[in-house]
């Protein structure tokens, strides 16, 4: 028993020597937090690298006065809201001054509050779900779209494009895909488009064939598809092809991934996916390309947004010059440039507006097809 | 030396050899048409490396080399505990307690998070040891009831704002609710399929709570959850009770703390009481028990009810600290890795149970670079115990002995 | 009418992949009475090495000159890899334990089976592996109702299996032998049938079984995942459980039947409780026949 308890005490004093050391003076702390293992890692590999560029190229316009270097702290969330709330603590106690993510809605919503109780700002590239932005949180912004837009689109170009009166909505039960899912259901009730027919899959499911075959039976214009992971997206669109389903197959940014060509193959032919527009020719993303594909590779799309996002911080932190969460809001709101993604002006409630335009698959590559304010591409 | 050289050579070289024979393909026929031999070597390389120098070191203390080292080690520990014992254990479980209090004066919040988590999964462990180890029936689903416990006080608090000390008895109410219609069926059933029925229910409870839109708003989950809260009176301007809200993380540690020693208390005292004799009869002989007239039916009923509320005050807690509760927190890996914990550390053995939830939450925190090796890791660990120390790190101490068990 | 008739044919298509892993697990649990968690990652394995070997094929140019016997080959492979993986995993985690109590064994199988998963996901990356699809989309129409070539051949293969596995078990010497050792272990080494070998044998068989099964999921689904070994190994552990444990016959017709109402819950009630409704079938019929549909076919020695 006492030899037990000596080695219980010894090991309870390892857990001391946990605290890290304070960083050397006149350093400028940023703290990112995103999925880097686990089936997200892509995408959140995506973001670090872009919220690094981003401090790169700050550093080598100058830098912020009044700081030696900027350095960031990236976080795993892995998608867990558990991870995310200990993944926020650990910013907190490493002091950060602001935060880049997270990528899941789930993981953000949890986290932010966190973050709030130390009024640091936060500002998301990735978690488009409308509670992100709808609670009320004073340091709370997005870089990114939002669902709601999302869906207004989705079923913009539903009636106008597809011309189309009847629709089969299915989502994989998740924060963000559900939340789309009844977006659209709501405005095709709004536009007086039929729902025929919603239901729900599980994440992990791997058999649609009685899904896809309740949906052939009823005979919908379009199968819109709301999923979390692309992975279960092409899995749905192979079953689809297969089973001979007619319907215009509709889905949403998470399936915007090459994996998902490569694996749905001929059967992801003419599937049609809604995603925020990128403007390639501005020389702000220029700048930025060239950047992070010298040191990462190819370009993501999550890694545009959160160069964007890290670059507003930091622009607000030089432009006020100070670190108080509420001279960095100041500064924000004030913000209206255009950034590598979009054009960056913040709306009260921190969002800063969506840009979503629908895509299509030809040959094996995403084309853009339509945009809502200009018609087809 | 050579003789334990011999015996164990021919294993272990096998072993090394079927390894590389399963690894090649996976890393080293490639869809562009060929085939590599370097990745798939380099790995094995590195494997067959750290599997050496573990055999080399057991043959060696085996075969009685290293005691130039291991017994003046052993000397000395026995050195040591024997001046430790001289202090009775009682003041041992003070300095204990003493360093749990004073713990989160001298470390910071990140830590503090850590040490929330621990106690939070030795209330879980403890719990789990309820069933699987005093009662020896294996339970897989038992975070079930961890998640009721959770959607419990969430639900309270959100629809009818009642705080969380007053839920806590409902949380505990309703996981013991959920214990008993769990294990009403399965106890007519024969260990092994008591193991796939609960893993069953496990999946049924968490797929309700992702699925159910109107009571639990299913994969959003239930946000704005108030942390614990205090009344206490306040006599600026006439007698009125001032609600003060325990958002501070020290705050919490401290009532997580509180948590787990009543819940280390509450199971020791269960463990040395009729019932817990009960139990462990149960385990030993389930019909020698029946004929001697425990009520066996009963009893595993009270076992999973008793672990159900721990498991339910725990998950109160959980969705107080968290203010967010949502289904991906209540998943089968989340049991297994109660299951490791329990198992790795001792059945049925409190310190061995604390030392496996230290040794699953604090190790993995320490060695986050190798955060992608952290589930391979608890994988093989939980194999590799049972087959050399199946009784845990720190096993239990038995009253009697059973003939067919052999010792290790 | 076709309706029925369409999702009856998805039913007894996904029931069959069931059913052949199911019996592994069966024939495992006859012999030395243990869960095998790490069936599912067989499963798993089996899918896995067969798109490795195709992939290969594709890139070096064999799979378009000799399609069948590529695939034929990359079967008799993917078995062959599979057995000798559970072969050394019994070796490992099983053999020590025989005569241990039924926890450390269940704890083991779940530690070998989070073990093999992440070792798949280490190896082989967390996003979905393809398979090449050429040979999987056809199909031909009954009026209203399609059905694959593919669900044919997945059909047809579970039950060529089962056939040739009865012939194994009920018609031969080795297959008398496993239903001595599944009967009695003790006895029936006592009449100088070596257990060990049996058991590793048995092993041998439900891998392989099992890793057809992956590969077949591979072809119908189009790619295959690390974890995809999970669910279908608890579905089919109930399919198994739910036909009688140890009872080959039981396994198949439990298998069928979890997948038929998987199928028809999703088809007319709802896709999201689906996995519900199988788990609630299984603790229905434990709590009503616990010795399942068919009856067990167990070692009695051990209770």
């Amino acid at each position: 028993m006492r030899k037990r308890l000596l080695t219980m005490l010894v090991l309870g004093l390892i857990l001391v020597p946990f605290a890290v050391s304070p960083a050397a003076a006149k350093t400028l702390k940023i703290g990112s937090m995103s999925p880097l293992t686990g089936p997200y890692a892509a995408d959140g590999n995506d973001i670090k690298n872009g919220t690094l560029t981003a401090i790169e190229i700050f550093e080598e316009e100058g830098g912020i006065p009044g700081f030696d270097k900027i350095e960031l702290y990236p976080q795993d969330t892995a998608c867990d809201p558990k991870q995310a709330v200990a993944a926020a603590n650990k910013l907190l106690n490493l002091e950060v001054v602001g935060v880049i993510g997270a990528y899941c809605s789930s993981s953000t919503i949890p986290a932010s509050e966190t973050l709030a109780e130390e009024d640091i700002p936060m500002i998301t590239p990735a978690s488009t779900n409308e509670q992100v932005t709808e609670r009320g949180l004073p340091y709370m912004f997005r870089m990114c779209g939002r669902d709601d837009d999302q869906s207004k689109v989705a079923v913009q170009f539903i009636q106008e494009s597809l011309n189309a009166d009847s629709i089969f909505i299915v989502d994989d039960k998740t924060t963000y895909s559900q939340g789309l899912a009844d977006g659209v259901e709501k405005e095709c009730e709004k536009a007086g488009i039929k729902v025929l027919g919603r239901d729900h899959v599980n994440q992990g499911d791997k058999d649609f064939s009685a899904l896809l075959t309740k949906a052939k039976s009823t005979g919908a214009d379009v199968f819109y598809m709301s999923m979390q992971n692309h992975a279960t997206g092409s899995l749905m669109t192979i079953q689809a092809k297969r089973l001979g389903l007619d319907a215009q197959i509709l889905t949403q940014d998470a399936n915007m991934h090459p994996n998902f060509i490569k694996v749905a193959k001929d059967a992801a032919e003419g599937v049609m996916v809604t995603f925020g527009y990128v403007d390639e020719s501005t020389p702000e993303y220029k700048k930025y390309a060239k950047k992070f594909s010298a040191k990462y590779g190819e370009i993501g799309a999550y890694g545009t947004y959160a160069y964007d996002a890290a670059t507003v911080l930091l622009k607000a932190i030089k432009e006020s010059g100070s670190t108080d969460p509420e001279d960095i809001k100041a500064e924000i709101m004030k913000m209206d440039f255009q950034g590598a993604s979009k054009m960056v002006k913040f709306r009260p409630n921190g969002d800063s507006g969506s840009n979503y335009i629908v895509f299509v698959i030809k040959n094996g590559e995403y084309v853009k097809y339509w945009d809502p304010a200009k018609g087809k591409l | 030396m050579i003789r334990e050289c011999k015996k164990v050579l021919k294993p272990f070289v096998l072993g090394l050899l079927w390894l590389l024979a399963l690894l090649w393909p996976l890393l080293g026929i490639h869809p562009d048409g060929t085939l590599s031999f370097a990745n798939a070597f380099q790995v094995w390389l590195y494997i067959a490396a750290v599997a050496f120098v573990c055999v080399f070191l057991y043959v060696l203390n085996k075969s009685g080399n290293l005691d130039f080292a291991a017994r003046p080690a052993a000397v000395l520990r026995d050195r040591v505990s024997e001046a430790a014992g001289r202090i009775p254990s009682k003041a041992w479980i003070g300095l204990l307690l003493g360093f749990a209090l004073i713990y989160p004066q001298i470390t910071g919040r990140y830590e503090q998070d850590v040490a929330i988590n621990v106690l939070i999964y030795v209330c879980l462990g403890l719990g789990l040891n309820i069933v699987i180890g005093l009662a020896g029936m294996l339970d897989l689903g038992y975070i079930a009831f961890y998640g009721v416990g959770a959607y419990s006080y969430a639900l309270l608090n959100t629809n009818f704002g009642i705080s969380f000390w007053f839920s806590l008895p409902f949380a505990a109410v309703l996981a013991a609710i959920a214990g008993c219609i769990i294990g009403y069926p399965t106890l007519r059933m024969r260990g092994d399929y008591l193991a796939i029925v609960t893993l069953g229910f496990g999946e049924i409870v968490r797929l309700i709570l992702n699925n159910w839109m109107t009571l639990t708003n299913g994969p959003n989950g239930i946000l704005g959850i108030d942390p614990p809260s205090f009344y206490f009176l306040s006599f600026d301007g006439g007698l009125s009770f001032e609600h003060l809200y325990l958002k501070k993380l020290h705050y919490l540690y401290y009532i997580a703390l509180f948590l787990a020693v009543f819940t280390i208390i509450a199971v020791r005292r269960l463990n040395f009481s009729r019932i817990g004799r009960a139990w462990e009869s149960i385990r030993e002989d389930e019909t020698a028990a029946e004929l001697m007239g425990v009520n066996t039916f009963l009893l595993k009923l009270l076992a999973y009810a008793m672990g159900a509320v721990f498991a339910g005050l725990a998950g109160a807690f959980f969705s107080a600290r968290m203010r967010f509760v949502s289904p991906e927190s209540f998943t089968f890996l989340e049991s297994a890795l109660v299951l490791a914990m329990v198992v790795l550390g001792g059945m049925a053995s409190i310190p061995g149970i604390i030392l496996g939830v230290m040794a699953l939450i604090v190790l993995p925190e320490v060695f986050r670079e190798f955060e992608l090796y952290r589930m391979l890791a608890v994988g093989g660990a939980m194999t590799v115990m049972m087959v050399f120390k199946p009784r845990g790190l720190i096993p239990a101490k038995r009253v009697g002995t059973r003939s067919e068990e052999k010792e290790g | 009418m076709e309706y029925f008739i369409q999702q009856l044919i998805n039913g007894i298509t996904l029931g069959g992949v069931y059913a052949l892993i199911a019996l592994g697990y069966t024939m495992v649990y006859g012999v030395i009475q243990l869960i095998n968690f790490a069936h599912g990652e067989f499963f798993a394995a089996g899918g896995y090495m067969g798109v490795i070997l195709l992939a290969y094929m594709t890139g070096a140019g064999y799979l378009e000159t000799h399609p069948f016997l590529c695939i034929a080959g990359a079967g008799v492979l993917t078995m062959a890899y599979t057995a000798f993986l559970a072969m050394g995993v019994e070796r490992m985690a099983y053999k020590p334990l025989r005569y241990a109590s039924r926890l450390s064994l269940l704890v083991s199988a779940l530690g070998m089976s989070i073990f093999l998963s992440n070792g798949l996901m280490l190896t082989q990356g967390v996003f979905d592996k393809p398979y090449p699809s050429e040979l999987t989309h056809g199909g031909f129409e009954i009026g209203p109702i399609s059905v694959g070539y593919l669900q044919l051949i997945i059909v047809g293969m579970t039950a060529v299996l089962l056939v040739g596995l009865n012939i194994l078990v009920f018609k031969t010497r080795i297959g008398m032998a496993m239903r001595a050792t599944a009967q009695d272990k003790i006895m029936s080494s006592l009449v100088s049938i070596s257990s060990n070998r049996i058991i590793a044998l048995t092993f041998a068989i439900g891998a392989g079984l099992a890793a057809c099964a992956g590969m077949m999921t591979g072809f119908y689904y189009g790619s295959v995942r690390y974890d995809m070994g999970f669910v279908p190994g608890i579905k089919a552990f109930a399919a198994a459980v739910l036909g009688g444990i140890g009872n080959i016959t039981g396994a198949m017709l439990g298998g069928v039947i979890i997948g038929m109402v998987e199928v028809f819950g999703a088809a007319y009630i709802s896709g999201q409780y689906k996995d519900v409704f199988a788990f609630i079938i299984m603790i229905a019929v434990l709590y009503f026949k616990p010795t399942g549909i068919m009856g067990e076919n167990v070692d009695d020695t051990r209770v």
